[in-house]
């Protein structure tokens, strides 16, 4: 008769690759073996970027085809007398229209009035964040662009966020939603106060800690990034204004609510400010 | 595993990594997109058993940390759990039922996208537990259940026949298991 055994084969697997998981993950976390990780997530970027390119060149046709294949019918619907044409020149004056609002917004872009003197690369958002868990968008230039790691980025209303992975052509920028994101800030009359503006995920509100009890915060106080030397923003960058404000959990500190100054979730084009806390 | 199957293998985890860096970050559903890296153990340890799925799920959690502003290795660890979790659970299924894939890359990618959360949060990244944790378990589990079974297909493609292993020798002798 058989004796009942099971393998541990697939258990001892599962250890050793646990461990080693886990031992990536605490490597990472420290200075070294990150750079090397980081490396890897260059290469990575840099080899996908063109790969993404072409598929979205192959793809965008087939989804305006289908788009424009819908909107026709329902136009058919509306008057049978309309013609294929029509369509055409419908969709030709939709892609001007698009045309001058890109030109618009790069426009805007490049006399930003808080941008001052600095340095600036404009570019476009090409992927909303490559994760569900964290608040990122994917831009087009990178390391041969003048763009370094922690450079801030603005867009049309004010700060965006900062750079966080570096690559050849292209960047990816965490928000200043995402809940790892703190930004330096001064606020009320004169701008003295300073208080520090943290992102809790995407679609939350942000929050303001370091704001004293009884500060009158209106809706509509405009913060702004501080500037403080060694600071990773250069200073008077608008950030985000208040929504709500009441007395906070803790005696000493005012909660205060926040939203963006610029519009995180239709984010077309942005630019980067080639800015240092050393510039 | 011969050179020709980690070549297959290698191929079907580049196709995958792939597709989820072009089409499926397009494809969002309000904030959340699909993640179909996360079939990929789910598959193995339903074609090969526990110990493929935890190989399978950790090869190619590494390939998808590489893209990935989290913590890179996350979706490593996570991978291999799931990856075993499914086979080890589906032993004692039969694992030619229609039912099967769909219900457990239903049930895995709920359940890996939990763990990815708490495990992300302990390690330092606290807003990983504050997403819409619901809406991101819905569009990627149900999503995976979509495509569970061309997945299954191509997964079983690359990978060596069902596995016996983890199984009492007494049952596989008896035959009772596909």
């Amino acid at each position: 008769m058989a004796t009942p055994r099971r393998s541990r084969r697939p258990r001892t697997t599962l250890l050793i690759l646990v461990l080693a998981s886990v031992t990536i993950i605490t490597l990472d976390a420290r200075g070294g073996f990150h750079r090397i990780t980081s490396g890897l997530r260059t290469v990575a970027a840099d080899a996908f970027s063109p790969v993404r390119s072409g598929v979205d060149d192959v793809v965008e046709p087939v989804g305006s085809f289908l788009a424009g294949a819908v909107h026709y019918g329902a136009v058919r619907q509306q008057n049978q007398k309309l013609q294929a044409e029509i369509d055409q020149l419908r969709a030709e004056r939709t892609a001007q229209v698009d045309t001058e609002q890109r030109l618009q917004q790069l426009s805007a872009l490049a006399h930003l009035p808080f941008v001052g003197n600095l340095e600036t690369v404009p570019a476009e958002v090409t992927n909303y964040g490559t994760s569900d868990f964290a608040a990122t968008v994917d831009i087009s230039v990178g390391r041969d662009d003048g763009v370094q790691l922690n450079m801030p980025v603005v867009g049309m209303g004010g700060l965006v966020g900062q750079v966080v992975q570096a690559n050849h052509s292209t960047s990816t920028v965490r928000l200043i939603t995402d809940g790892q994101s703190q930004v330096g800030v001064r606020f009320g009359p004169g701008a003295n106060s300073l208080a520090v503006i943290s992102g809790h995920g995407p679609g939350k509100p942000l929050s303001a800690g370091l704001v004293p009890t009884n500060t009158p915060l209106p809706p509509g106080t405009t913060f702004i990034t501080s500037g403080l030397p060694n600071a990773e923003f250069p200073g008077d960058i608008p950030v985000a204004t208040v929504t709500s404000s009441s007395n906070g959990a803790t005696a000493s500190q005012e909660s205060v609510n926040l939203e963006p100054l610029a519009d995180l979730s239709h984010l077309r084009y942005v630019s980067v400010l080639l800015y240092g806390p050393s510039s | 595993m011969t050179v020709r199957e980690a070549a297959r293998v290698t191929l079907v985890v580049a196709l995958f990594v792939t597709v989820q860096q072009t089409l499926m970050l397009d494809l969002r559903l309000g904030p959340v997109h699909p993640d179909i890296m996360i079939l990929l153990p789910v598959v193995a340890g339903l074609v090969g058993g526990p110990g493929s799925g935890a190989s399978m799920g950790f090869g190619a959690g590494l390939v998808a940390d590489l893209f990935l502003p989290t913590p890179f290795g996350l979706s490593a660890l996570v991978g291999c759990i799931i990856g075993f979790t499914v086979g080890i659970t589906t032993l004692a299924l039969d694992r030619t039922a229609g039912w099967l894939p769909p219900v457990a890359a239903f049930g895995a990618s709920a359940l890996y996208e939990v763990i990815y959360a708490v495990l992300g949060s302990v390690l330092g990244q606290p807003q990983m537990i504050h997403v819409d944790l619901t809406q991101v378990v819905l569009v990627v589990s149900v999503v995976n259940a979509v495509l569970a079974l061309p997945a299954l297909r191509l997964v079983g493609w690359a990978l060596p026949a069902a596995s016996i292993e983890g199984v009492p020798t007494s049952t596989v002798s008896s035959g009772t298991l596909r």
